[in-house]
């Protein structure tokens, strides 16, 4: 292997027009056929710094050197001419076509002016066979599971003539057996000579993955360390500073009345993978009820009903003790229920509103909001700048609009907004995905104090240590059943809920 | 802090300067005189205080259909029924005060209010086809606006016509009846002063009130609507029914304040002024003000060179669409309202 390191970072430094600094003056290097994780906060820069290699943005200053020679990103295009490529959190799959189709999409073997389906199929195969990633060159997108449509993507990226691969938080939607697998799958690229660049929250991943780990805290870098010569504990205060912030951890605590029971719930409307089949649930005041399971296995269904989104078939589920079935969101949110929504862009936020406006909505009836028809527009800002402060959400001020703020901020303005109400039954869905360190440290931290004020929660997580570290009991969803409750302790461990939530065991 | 509120502020002149010297340099260069009729253009409304008037006059009814406009794109609703309210609110105000015997005092109010009534169907029927049956209020309401053009012109042609007047005219419309002229020298009548109000009350609607609130959050996110359990039907309805109204009457002002019969011979265009206006405004209610105005002293520069040169007055809508492309290009890509719409994509609550 060439001494010279496959990619050199020079003082890169980033100023967006509105004056914010992302990076400031970053230098490191990547040597070819490592994996090399980069961590921090949202915000940090790690984002950006891809971007820039990737060519979706220009640096304001410094150099990009590969091989040794200074080089000019101007594109996507050009950084594939370079070798780069990059998956990223959202695919870009095309559901209605193949996975051939998908993967040779742009560079299909032709035969005069037709695609040559056999030549791409075999190139496909080819491809798989080379990477040992196996994929079925002829089943629809739309079927795949999210890890086999990870691994299109994956495929995608690497047919054409990659040397360095950008992960941009691959993990996020996978189930921790799915994670091992696709590890596996990278460590396996890098034996046949590929450079992985990982981006991740998860130091537990960094660990098992990465050669080699950079740290990146305020657009400066904190740490740059092979991985063998630093702990877990120095990576975190590298990227998260020298405030400490403590795991959150579960606390033995009296539990009250029963707040919500879900009796026999049925769904059959949305699509197959929300299906409920019968579940039931009870949750009492001041308790944290995890819902562990794979994505789509009936969590989505399951917060429709909750949230009065949808009306189920069949079961029935009470509020306080009071039948909420056929309620509207209206009505439930009235009778005490918040929800921290999944898709906090879509659902639980509008970007382009203030930061006052996303805080106060929902609230804006009450009398502390509104006098007659009129908003008591000092009164809102008055409390936005109070759950501000007492969020430490960062921002450039009230009346900035959302899309001003980076995720955890947002995901900030949510929670303050949802735990305001001051709910007797909280839906929190992913908290803390796609977030901070720091910030998801602090809602967590909120949400126990929520439990501890009497709240029932509802936690669902795709992050087995947050329910882990959060639940007093952790119920187990599986194609839309619940196939164990189980009570949260010392003895309940990832690899007891594996088989729950892949259906191997069933303990309903 | 000032330098980024006004940034935007600043962008927009920019591009209004060079969407006005884009179309004006290229036409002038071609006529005889040019410097003379750019001369007239830019600076002839200012020559005369009769053309000046003209501006706040043509400004007027402007104002009001940029409102109707902007209550309705912020709550998401691309309803263009304006045109047809604004035309059908004028033709209504017209019968009223032709067949209806009242006293005079009572004339212009009575007659508004009804000319609101009747003329804002053209953005209610719409809106409850939408509320009701998911069509699309941009496409039905666009149809609706020429099927209310033919019954209206049906009706002027066999109640309101007067045979004694040689065109297709109604009835002279009793003294009475019109808004009193409140600048000596101009046309400026008092709907203006209202065309005024209506645009704070607008500003003071959306900002400062729960309804207005509500209808900016279903406009900006109808999942984040949902999610708060607000009621996106009725709150998209009835900013379709507010915009039809503001239509109806500003056609009914325009009448009252400006005409003697009722002579309109096909869609006035007002309604669409007032989407060209509300996209300049951005929809925000204060700025439909200097909007309208702009834009209606670019029509009367466009008039004044079209009787003193030889150029036709379509200038002004050369410049009018360019404007549009460019505020609009700028708009895409910050509104995901537009965005969504464009992508064909229209995320509502599940009902």
């Amino acid at each position: 292997m060439a001494a010279e390191p496959i990619i050199r970072f020079e003082a890169i430094s980033k100023r967006y027009p509105n004056g914010t600094e992302a990076l400031k003056g970053v230098s490191f290097s990547i040597e070819a056929g490592t994996i090399h994780a980069i961590c921090g906060e949202n915000g940090a820069g790690k984002s950006t710094l891809m971007k820039i290699l990737f060519g979706l943005e220009r640096a304001t200053g410094g150099t990009i050197r590969i091989d040794g020679q200074p080089v000019d990103i101007s594109s996507p295009r050009a950084a594939a001419s370079f070798g780069i490529s990059m998956v990223h959190q959202h695919f870009s799959l095309l559901p209605s076509l193949t996975v051939a189709e998908n993967i040779l999409l742009g560079q299909e073997p032709r035969r005069g002016l037709l695609v040559d389906r056999k030549a791409a199929r075999e190139r496909v195969a080819a491809l798989a066979a080379r990477y040992n990633l196996e994929a079925d060159p002829d089943a629809r997108v739309a079927g795949l599971s999210v890890a086999a449509q990870q691994k299109v993507e994956i495929l995608k990226a690497l047919s054409r003539d990659v040397r360095v691969l950008i992960l941009d938080e691959p993990t996020a939607v996978l189930t921790p057996p799915e994670t091992d697998e696709l590890f596996r799958r990278l460590h396996g690229l890098r034996r046949a000579g590929i450079t992985i660049l990982f981006i991740s929250h998860k130091l537990g991943e960094v660990r098992a993955l990465a050669d080699r780990v950079t740290t990146l805290r305020a657009g400066l870098l904190s740490g740059d360390a092979a991985m063998g010569d630093i702990s877990d504990a120095e990576i975190a205060t590298l990227v998260m500073g020298t405030t400490k912030t403590v795991p959150p951890l579960r606390e033995p605590h009296g539990f009250g009345a029963e707040r919500l029971r879900v009796d026999n719930v049925v769904l059959r409307s949305l699509a197959g993978a929300d299906r409920l089949d019968g579940v039931s649930l009870s949750i009492r005041a001041g308790e944290i009820l995890g819902i562990a399971g794979v994505d789509g296995s009936g969590q989505r269904g399951l917060v429709s009903v909750l949230t009065g989104e949808v009306l189920p078939h069949d079961g029935d589920f009470h509020l306080d003790g009071r039948s909420a079935r056929g309620c509207s969101t209206a009505a439930l949110r009235k009778g005490g229920m918040a929800h921290l929504p999944a898709d906090r862009f879509h659902q639980g936020s509008a970007r382009t509103l203030s930061v006052v406006d996303n805080a106060i909505a929902g609230a804006h009836r009450s009398s502390r909001f509104s006098r007659g028809a009129f908003l008591r527009v000092r009164e809102m800002e008055t409390e936005a700048r109070r759950l501000i402060s007492d969020f430490s959400i960062r921002c450039p001020g009230p009346r900035a609009p959302l899309s001003a703020l980076s995720g955890g901020n947002a995901q900030k303005v949510i929670a303050a907004r949802e735990f305001a109400t001051a709910p007797t039954f909280l839906i929190a869905d992913q908290p803390t995905r796609g977030i901070d360190i720091a910030a998801a440290a602090f809602l967590q931290g909120r949400i126990l104090d929520m439990a501890r004020q009497g709240t029932a929660v509802l936690l669902i997580s795709a992050d087995l240590d947050e329910l882990l570290a959060l639940s007093d009991r952790v119920a187990v969803l599986y194609a839309g059943r619940i196939t164990a409750v189980l009570d949260n302790g010392p003895h309940l461990t990832p690899e007891r809920l594996g088989p729950f939530m892949l259906g191997l065991e069933d303990a309903a | 802090m000032i330098r980024r509120t006004l940034a935007p502020f600043a962008l927009t002149v920019l591009v209004l300067i060079v969407a006005v010297a884009a179309v004006l340099i290229p036409v002038a260069l071609a006529t005889p005189d040019p410097i003379g009729m750019i001369d007239t253009f830019l600076f002839g409304p200012f020559r005369t205080f009769r053309h000046t008037g003209n501006i706040v006059e043509m400004a007027t009814p402007a104002m009001l259909c940029g409102l109707a406009v902007a209550l309705m794109f912020r709550a998401g609703m691309f309803n263009l029924g304006v045109e047809g309210a604004f035309f059908l609110g004028a033709l209504a105000t017209a019968a009223i005060v032709i067949l209806v015997p009242l006293p005079g005092w009572a004339m212009a109010p009575v007659a508004l209010a009804g000319g609101m009534i009747v003329g804002s169907s053209a953005c209610v029927v719409p809106g409850v086809l939408r509320n009701r049956f998911e069509v699309s209020e941009l496409v039905s309401s666009l149809m609706l606006n020429f099927a209310v053009m033919f019954i209206g012109l049906y009706v002027v042609n066999s109640v309101l016509r007067d045979p004694s007047a040689g065109a297709m005219v109604s009835y002279r419309i009793p003294a009475d009846a019109r808004l009193p002229r409140i600048v000596e020298g101009t046309r400026i009548h008092l709907g203006t002063i209202f065309a005024f109000l209506a645009c704070i009350a607008g500003s003071i609607y959306l900002f400062r009130t729960k309804a207005g609130y509500e209808s900016r959050i279903v406009g900006a996110n109808p999942g984040f609507a949902a999610h708060l359990g607000l009621p996106i039907r009725s709150v998209m309805l009835r900013a379709q029914v507010l915009g039809g109204t503001i239509a109806a009457l500003a056609g009914g002002i325009e009448l009252l304040g400006l005409y003697q019969r009722f002579s309109w011979q096909g869609l006035p265009g007002n309604g669409w002024t007032g989407v060209v206006v509300a996209i300049l405004a951005r929809d925000r209610p204060l700025l439909l003000i200097p909007s309208a105005l702009f834009l209606s002293y670019l029509q009367v520069g466009g008039d004044l060179v079209a009787r003193n040169h030889d150029v036709p007055n379509e200038v002004v809508g050369l410049i009018q669409a360019l404007i549009l492309i460019l505020v609009t290009a700028s708009a895409i890509t910050r509104s995901p309202r537009l965005l969504a719409l464009l992508s064909g994509k229209r995320k509502e609550g599940h009902a």
